[in-house]
């Protein structure tokens, strides 16, 4: 059995539907959006009002301080307004609107080939920052801020994530099968900021396709080598990661560069690739529409600020005669369901997943008080205890949680919600204490400054 | 698409199982015990079982519909105490017992404490220690072999006597309905396997339950008396099915070693240092209280936080393993060897001390029994025949009637002047009952005196009163007759009102002395 960490699940991957589908790249008919906010940190700033022209990879918004990312636009077209429009979250957020012209004409320049032997590190991490790339597994922490660690030379380890262990999503996939080149280069262009680093590929074993692809694409480079893993969810997690391939376990208030690794998504990796040596900044990425209720589920490349409308529709809309229930931007462990499809993806949107059953529904039926029954504490991968965390919370004791139970070590991967076999929401729980005990926190700290 | 989208917070999937499946499971693991249970004890034992069941359901429905709570029978955890309680009761048992105790299983045990995930203790054991003590006399009857109620291997054990294992393991033998081990086995490993209960518990359980039967059990590692031991009294039925409860064992790996091996502990020193057959289920009990105070100190540090995880991340080199075993755990073990040693060294030394007051006890009844003797001795007849009957029940109509001395009694001038048989009887409402009978050389009873009596104050002990022993003084009859109406004739004994199971017990007893006196002693002589 190929490595992996302890704990974790094996919910039904439902990978079939859309993993031999090839990447092929959507463009949108309609209006595109783009929120400030979709990154970790600060939200950019719009540097275009309304009525700029703008072309496809024109820079659209700045970075706000250190930890902010650039927004660059993937059409070309006219500003229509900087308004607030609902995202993903469900609120409503300061957005740059475009109007599309169809012709998606990009800025001079874009994907002219250069030779990048003699870069510097300081011109790669300045190439990254203006390309606008943030990590596209889902958190979206900005990539010029990982890559520049306190002490880069004390990292061990550059893991490639492309283990893709969320259901449904096939993109990363697909983009390894068909990009592994690519890929590799961008470890490569990485692994110069880490001297002292080995780049390891992190594939699950459900992706035999991708590992060969990898493994011919890495063949020949010292530094790269590819590692299958045991298909568990949550395997592509930085930390079940890191666990695997470093040995590591270390508690949230540290960062992986901390313990000698730093994580990055196999499409970040592409990402860095294409906007270093190919000067083209971040606004297309790999995307799977898929569930149930698609017509016909598909992998692929699509602009930033495109809405779900229109990428159900690219999946041939709705299967006829289903009646979708539920709309997931990502999949179903760790992504959020949108309440409407008239809202935008962003950089970190990697599938659309419409569901014909809400599966929650029915559990909500089934619900039981808690058995104590501890599968919860088997599958955490963190080595929590979910159970006694859901006691402390109900007996509204957050001291416990948070010093006895160490609540906030909590990563949110879902796993003890999947397993319940009462059906309780206990990664909800958590995240929403997780949330109430920080806020607490900035009060207090605001109060003992005044 | 106009449909209404269903929001709320990930993960959005959901594992199959549910409570009511889980439940279901071991409902379903537990069938091969009850199959095998109703073919050893006849179809009586599938009323209890389905009587124990449809009450523990009944009693949730009527509940539910009662407070108009949603139908929580479907979860399926009634279903499964019922049908654990039924399993762990006599074959025998009138029907009413496992109603009753289904009943307050439920609504006690259960309801009462807020359903499903809430009671603090086991409820089927619960309600069988509840039935133990409101129904002990027919809670401990089991099944008539040859016409006489005899003892469980358990109780057979624990007076030493020999036992058939391979009939414990089949569940061929005198006991609860659930008592067949290789039933449990198949259910309970299936179980484990399929990860519903946890390894932790059943094999601390078994593990405590053994090393401490073979430290301080009195005959070592001897396999065949551990493995007898481990079939019996329900320490299988207790390891998989009892302590693996949900609800009232540790959360924590840790936890659950500590609380199982807690079980396994008592079970086992209760096993070697008391009298009731039924300590698993005590044992069980009591661990069931000490969770919730386990489940408060002993919380596992998630991995980042453990001492080697630290030493990894600052790049130092692992804990050799003995410094990797959690204090608690080297504490308890030594408390426990410490307690262990302990207890079987007082038992040791009193044990000879106990002995000898028995034997001055007897010595003095005899006196009592036969006055003007002078000297006590027992002839090689009297002796062989006692050696032959073994460790077998006396005869077949007098009960558990075991004979345990025949003295001949002579006086100062060296002539037999009468005979003393002592006799114990293990059908006291309390336990064993031991007397002496003084008998004078013609035949007739002297008188009776008791060594060994520990009934219920105010009921059985007064068979000790005058009125009641008084009866059996100077009176030549073959037999006694148990007189329970008042109507009197030359060989009846009345009854001591409402403590006719005590009365029986010792009218049988002196039969059966009697009864070994002629057709041994005073034939022999």
């Amino acid at each position: 059995m190929n490595s992996t960490f302890r704990g974790g699940v094996h919910p039904k991957g439902h990978k079939e539907l859309s993993r031999e589908m090839p990447l092929r790249v959507f463009d949108p008919k309609g209006d595109l959006v783009f929120p400030l906010a979709q990154h970790i940190g600060k939200p950019a700033k719009a540097i275009v009002k309304k009525g700029d022209p703008v072309l496809a990879g024109q820079r659209i918004a700045e970075a706000d301080g250190f930890v902010s990312a650039n927004i660059i636009c993937s059409c070309s077209g006219k500003v229509k307004a900087v308004e607030k429009r609902r995202t993903i979250a469900g609120l409503m957020q300061e957005c740059i609107v475009v109007e599309n012209d169809g012709q998606f004409t990009a800025i001079e320049g874009f994907g002219t080939r250069e030779d990048i032997s003699g870069i510097t590190k300081e011109e790669i991490l300045r190439r990254v920052a203006d390309a606008g790339i943030i990590g596209l597994g889902g958190a979206g922490f900005p990539t010029h801020v990982k890559l520049a660690p306190k002490n880069p030379d004390a990292i061990r380890y550059l893991i490639a994530n492309g283990a893709e262990c969320e259901p449904y999503i096939t993109c990363n996939d697909q983009l390894m099968r068909s990009e592994a080149d690519t890929i590799v280069e961008g470890i490569e262009i990485t692994l110069k900021l880490f001297p002292n680093a080995e780049g390891v590929i992190a594939i699950e074993d459900n992706k035999p396709e991708a590992i060969a692809a990898m493994e011919k694409a890495a063949a020949g480079h010292d530094r790269i080598r590819v590692l299958p893993l045991y298909t568990k969810y949550p395997q592509g997690g930085e930390r079940s990661l890191i666990k695997v391939i470093a040995g590591v376990d270390f508690p949230i208030t540290k960062l992986p560069a901390d313990v000698g690794c730093i994580v990055d998504n196999v499409g970040t990796l592409y990402a860095i690739a294409r906007a270093v040596e190919y000067r083209e900044p971040l606004f297309c990425h790999v995307l799977t529409v898929t569930g149930e209720a698609v017509a016909s589920p598909c992998n692929l490349i699509v602009r930033d600020g495109t809405s779900f409308a229109e990428l159900v529709e690219a999946a041939g809309g709705i299967k006829e005669g289903v009646t979708p229930k539920k709309v997931i931007s990502g999949g179903p462990m760790m992504g959020i369901a949108v309440s409407t499809l008239d809202v935008p993806i962003t950089k970190t949107t990697n599938a659309v997943t419409v569901l014909g059953e809400d599966i929650v529904e029915k559990a909500q039926a089934q619900a039981t008080s808690c058995l104590h029954c501890g599968r919860c504490t088997t599958v955490c991968p963190s080595g929590l205890m979910p159970q006694m965390m859901q006691d402390a919370i109900l007996a509204g004791d957050l001291e416990r949680y948070e010093t006895k139970l160490y609540g906030l070590d909590c990563v949110a991967c879902g796993s003890c919600t999947y397993i319940c076999p009462a059906k309780r929401p206990l990664t909800q729980m958590f995240k929403q204490t997780k949330a109430e005990i920080m806020a607490r926190k900035r009060a207090a700290a605001a109060g003992g400054k005044k | 698409m106009n449909a209404v989208l269903n929001l709320s917070s990930g993960p959005h999937a959901r594992d199959k199982w549910t409570t009511s499946f889980i439940m279901h499971v071991v409902l379903a693991s537990l069938l091969p015990t009850a199959v095998i249970g109703v073919i050893v004890n006849g179809w009586h034992a599938l009323f209890i079982i389905l009587a124990s069941i449809v009450a523990a359901i009944g009693t949730e429905w009527i509940w539910c519909a009662a407070l108009k709570k949603p139908n929580s029978v479907k979860d399926g955890s009634a279903a499964v105490t019922g049908m654990m309680l039924a399993l762990s009761l006599s074959p025998t048992v009138p029907l009413y017992i496992p109603i009753i105790g289904s009943v307050f299983a439920i609504l006690v045990v259960k309801l009462c404490f807020g359903g499903i995930g809430k009671n603090f203790v086991n409820p089927a054991l619960a309600a069988r220690c509840f039935l133990l003590i409101s129904f002990g006399r027919v809670m401990t009857q089991f099944p008539l072999v040859d016409g006489i109620s005899s003892a469980t291997p358990t109780a057979d054990l624990m007076a030493g006597r020999a036992v058939n294992i391979t009939a414990m393991f089949l569940g061929n033998t005198n006991g609860v309905i659930g008592s067949s081990i290789l039933g449990l086995l198949v259910g309970g490993l299936i179980l484990w396997g399929l990860d519903i209960i946890h390894g932790e518990i059943c094999f601390s359980v078994l593990g405590g339950f053994t090393l401490f039967m073979g430290l301080f059990g009195g005959q070592g590692f001897d396999p065949k008396f551990l493995i007898a031991n481990l079939c019996g009294g329900g320490v299988v039925m207790g390891a998989f099915y009892m302590a693996t409860d949900y609800t009232t064992s540790p959360v924590s790996r840790l936890g659950q070693l500590t609380y199982g091996c807690l079980i396994g502990v008592l079970g086992a020193m209760f096993r070697i240092f008391t009298e009731a057959a039924d300590s698993f289920s005590y044992s069980i009990i009591i661990a069931n209280l000490f969770t919730p105070l386990i489940d408060m100190y002993v919380i596992p540090k998630p991995y980042a936080y453990r001492k080697n995880a630290i030493r990894r991340a600052n790049g130092e080199a692992r804990l050799p393993l003995w410094q990797r075993i959690p204090k608690p755990v080297i504490a308890l073990t030594l408390i426990t060897l410490l307690a262990g040693l302990a207890l079987s060294g007082v038992y040791t030394m009193t044990k000879d001390t106990i002995e000898e007051q028995k034997r001055a006890a007897n010595a003095a009844s005899y006196r009592v029994v036969v006055p003007d003797a002078e000297t006590f001795e027992t002839t090689a007849e009297i002796d062989a025949a006692i050696e032959a009957l073994g460790e077998d029940v006396y005869g077949s109509k007098f009960g558990r009637a075991f004979i345990n001395e025949g003295i001949v009694a002579k006086n100062a001038a060296g002539e037999i002047c009468g005979y003393v048989v002592s006799v114990t009887t293990a059908d006291g409402y309390e336990g064993n009952i031991t007397l002496s009978l003084g008998i004078a050389p013609d035949g007739t009873l002297n008188g009776i005196a008791f060594t060994e009596l520990n009934e219920t104050p105010g009921m059985g002990m007064r068979a000790a009163d005058p009125e009641f022993k008084d009866q059996f003084n100077n009176r030549l009859v073959t037999q006694f007759v148990h007189n329970k109406g008042g109507a009197s004739g030359d060989n009846t004994i009345d009854a001591i009102s409402g403590a006719s199971t005590t009365s029986g017990a010792v009218v049988n007893a002196v039969n059966a002395g009697l009864d070994f006196f002629h057709s041994v002693m005073q034939g022999g002589n």
